[in-house]
């Protein structure tokens, strides 16, 4: 199974990577929403994680960008984030946001997470 | 655990990187550039900060970071004016942030009152405003308590997890109820809306997961199924009743299985009271005729039931369930009667937040992250292949070059793309100055605070590239000059004033590339340096004899003289028991050189001369008795005969060569290393070179062999350090050269000469 992280933090996504790895998920990275956006138009990705604050395209325009384009509409997408404010995750939801993961996150909660979004 | 470490190393490099771009944001905002990409872009580091800080617990960065954050999130939305007291909260906001990570790096804790004040005045600014605020605001104040739990990692909270409307009444109940020991048994009632599936939420995979809790049933009510002429593909007809029977199940835990599609259903969760709830169970086959065959419209009273297993397997073989693109216009079922309680909501205020194109991350060029072991490997392989090259080249003597015109070429090719390698390489290595610049300018702000003085810096050259080892050496003895030069050069306003200067004295930062050096220069507008104070001082501490007199070039010197300090009372700004020694040990620690030239009344500049490279030098060999040493080439004006130099005598009795009309000082390098030289005097060389600020000296060595490009290796890494040698090389046959330190020859010459 083939995981997109997007974060613009490195250690996130060095953490990510690791736990993901582990889990036995084959990772890919993105620093960005548009890089993400680059990602998916060439890999196919079974679930993406993705922060929210992130600088050239923020985490909810990646979200709006990838359901817009038809294409990945039954991709799983789950929002990364420390902000835990309703707000926030209404925002990420509205934009087609599947779920979402509380940073710091503990592993083997990450993992059941993506087991409830994937088959 | 070493993972945790990795993290934590990568961790604090990206802080180092996120403060520096704090520096450099509020460098641009304080110059009035307050616009929302940079307000952006600090609030993104700070979040950053915090968020990796949360991963590794550390408690006190983290609950110090979510309260400034809290502030710049006020700031960005415009909830707070950012003003100038503002301002200046946020710089020390972001210097007790770099504490916190320092301490955090160091695993230290600075206590609960460190930063107090600050977070006080970030709760004072950010309450203020809790009147007016949007509904945000409730997470704000929610948020320390958020914080100062022990970051043990959590789930959300479920808020009113099971659905508002339909479920009220159930919520009620599982309150009044005491928690089901016997076998519980719950109702579940699930429709969801196509928002649900826009979402690719799947509700095979809700039913998994409950499945997880307890046993299962699941019925589908397909009722609302019409017929294929009126079937949108990507509508929504399917809603669920389930039954679970679990001793363990709670509403909360039911709830969090339908988390992420709250409000995207409708949803009732109940408790039986123990009765039998086993609806008549349809065949498989009659849903799959259902499914299989939709113009055979289902009748109300058709109500299939299927088991958790018999249903997956038909969701699965069947997809008008799990297929409903954000696009497609949903039919919504009539018995949805909920409202759509997520509307496309926020879509301007996400256009806000879009970060601008010259985000410096946007620019479009593709990079990746590279360990420097991984480059200095590359260097160093480089630089061997550099002097094989150079080797083989010299091992082409005229016989062979007639006779092997192809290997001949081959070798010159081989030189330029060796040397296009090279360069390709330092590429990597180099970096603009800007990463140091962008640090003085809140130090000259701070100092001027300090000091009562008027004072502004001007930066030029900041794209000016350097190794980055020369870059991460840079930092200490740059602070350090523009401390010297506010502390004791430029004067206080009233002085300025009254000599006739503008009030605001000026500090001009520059760096530049000329020939194989980076020339980084500290210029000020201040007094110049008090040489009868110098002289007075470095006669008090013995550093120079009482019975000599330096020139004005050499008094100015003496304050990289070690243990000299003139400051008649220690400031709290460049009294820090270092002196401007400091500088120099550093600066030539990376092979560089100061030179200081002062003008009295008129200030002062201090010029940094910086090797482009660290690891790859052009030289000139040479004979000294029976060593090959090597020379710098950038530091070489010219060679002479020495039958054809013109040499003379000092009143003091040393050698002088005449050039041109200038004199110069003679060092015999065969005198100076002590070797004894066998060859004649006229048969011998002059070497004359240029040290710092132009001042020449003649070498004289016994044989000129040539140029070629050496590999620098450490003598205070391998060896110790010998004055006058500034390292030592491998050459192309096997022999060990030393490197000429044209710098320190001078420097030392002149004061020994002087002294003597």
């Amino acid at each position: 199974m083939r995981v997109l992280t997007v974060d613009d933090s490195r250690t996130i996504l060095a953490m990510l990577h690791h736990t993901l790895s582990n889990a036995g998920f084959e990772v890919l990275q993105a620093e960005d929403g548009q890089k993400g956006l680059d990602v998916l138009a060439t890999a196919n990705v079974d679930v993406v994680i993705t922060d929210i604050n992130m600088p050239v395209m923020d985490g909810i325009e990646f979200i709006k960008k990838v359901r817009a384009s038809g294409e990945h509409n039954s991709l799983p997408i789950l929002i990364l984030t420390t902000e835990t404010s309703q707000d926030k995750r209404d925002q990420g939801r509205a934009a087609g946001g599947t779920g979402w993961i509380v940073k710091p996150f503990d592993p083997e909660k990450l993992i059941s997470v993506i087991h409830r979004v994937v088959h | 655990m070493s993972d945790l470490d990795d993290f934590k190393a990568t961790y604090f490099d990206e802080c180092t990187e996120l403060l520096t771009e704090l520096e450099e944001q509020f460098a641009a905002i304080e110059a009035g550039e307050r616009t929302p990409d940079r307000l952006n872009a600090v609030f993104r580091a700070i979040h950053s900060i915090k968020g990796g800080g949360g991963a590794f617990g550390f408690s006190e960065l983290v609950a110090f970071a979510h309260a400034y954050e809290t502030l710049l999130d006020h700031v960005r939305d415009g909830r707070i004016e950012l003003s100038d007291p503002v301002t200046v909260l946020c710089i020390r906001a972001n210097d007790l942030v770099a504490d916190f990570v320092n301490a955090a790096k160091a695993g230290t804790k600075l206590g609960a009152a460190y930063g107090a004040d600050e977070r006080a005045q970030f709760d004072a600014l950010t309450s203020g405003n809790a009147a007016e605020s949007r509904p945000t605001g409730e997470d704000d104040a929610r948020g320390d308590d958020e914080f100062d739990i022990d970051f043990v990692p959590v789930m959300v909270n479920l808020e009113g997890a099971a659905a508002e409307e339909p479920a009220a009444a159930a919520d009620d109940q599982f309150t009044a109820m005491p928690l089901a020991v016997e076998k519980g048994q719950w109702e579940i009632r699930f429709a969801p809306h196509s928002e649900l599936y826009a979402r690719a939420n799947d509700p095979l995979l809700l039913f998994r997961e409950l499945a997880n809790l307890g046993e299962l049933t699941v019925v589908a009510k397909l009722t609302e199924i019409p017929p294929l002429a009126d079937f949108e593909p990507f509508g929504v007809y399917c809603t669920w009743e389930l039954t679970l029977v679990s001793p363990t199940a709670t509403a909360e835990s039911i709830a969090e299985v339908f988390e992420f599609v709250e409000g995207n259903c409708d949803l009732s969760i109940a408790q039986l009271a123990g009765r039998s709830h086993r609806p008549s169970e349809p065949t498989l086959a009659d849903l799959a005729q259902l499914v299989t065959l939709p113009e055979k419209t289902p009748t109300v009273d058709e109500t299939p039931t299927l088991s958790f297993a018999e249903l997956a397997e038909t969701v699965k073989k069947d997809a008008p369930v799990r297929v409903a693109p954000a696009a497609a216009t949903p039919v919504a079922a009539p018995k949805l009667v909920v409202p759509d309680p997520a509307p496309s909501m926020a879509s301007e205020e996400i256009d806000d937040r879009r970060s601008g194109p010259e985000d410096r991350r946007g620019a479009g060029v593709q990079s990746i992250r590279v360990d420097l072991d991984k480059v200095d490997r590359v260097v160093n392989m480089v630089g061997e292949l550099v002097i094989t090259q150079s080797m083989l080249s010299q091992q082409m003597d005229d016989t062979l070059r007639a006779r092997y015109q192809e290997l001949v070429r081959g070798l010159e090719v081989l030189a330029q793309t060796t040397r296009g390698l090279q360069d390709a390489v330092m590429a990597i290595r180099a970096q603009p100055v800007k990463s140091v610049f962008s640090r003085m300018p809140r130090l000259v702000r701070e100092l001027a605070t300090k000091t009562g003085k008027k004072i502004k810096l001007e930066t030029i050259g900041e794209a000016t590239e350097i190794d980055k080892t020369v870059i991460e050496q840079l930092s200490d003895p740059l602070t350090h000059m523009i401390r010297n030069s506010a502390d004791h050069g430029i004067e206080v306003p009233e002085k300025r004033r009254s000599l006739g200067k503008p009030e605001i004295g000026t500090i001009r930062l520059s760096a530049e590339q000329a020939g194989g050096n980076i020339l980084i220069t500290v210029e000020d507008d201040g007094g110049g340096i008090n040489r009868e104070r110098v002289l007075e001082v470095a006669r008090d501490k013995g550093i120079v004899a009482i019975d000599v007199t330096p020139t004005d070039e050499q008094i100015d010197q003496l304050i990289f003289a070690p243990g000299f300090s003139t400051a008649e009372q220690v400031s709290d700004i460049s009294g820090r028991g270092v002196g401007m020694d400091v500088v120099l040990s550093n600066i030539k620690k990376i092979g560089g050189s100061v030179h200081v030239k002062s003008k009295t009344g008129q200030g002062t500049r201090m010029t940094l001369r910086l090797p482009l490279t660290l690891a790859v030098l052009d030289v000139m060999l040479v004979k000294v008795g029976p060593s090959p040493y090597v020379i710098p080439l950038s530091s070489i004006v010219e060679t002479i005969q020495c039958s054809r130099a013109d040499f003379g005598r000092a009143p003091s009795g040393a050698k002088v060569l005449r050039v041109r009309g200038e004199y110069v000082q003679v060092v015999d390098l065969a005198e100076r290393f002590e070797l004894t030289g066998d060859a004649e005097l006229a048969n011998r060389f002059v070497v004359l070179c240029e040290a710092e600020g132009g001042i020449k000296i003649a070498l004289i060595v016994d044989d000129i062999i040539g140029q070629q490009q050496v590999v620098i290796k450490s003598l205070e890494e391998n060896f110790e350090s010998i004055e006058g040698i500034a390292g030592g090389t491998i050459l192309g046959d096997g022999n060990v050269a030393l490197i000429v330190d044209v710098q320190g020859l001078k420097a030392n010459n002149s004061l020994h000469k002087n002294a003597a």
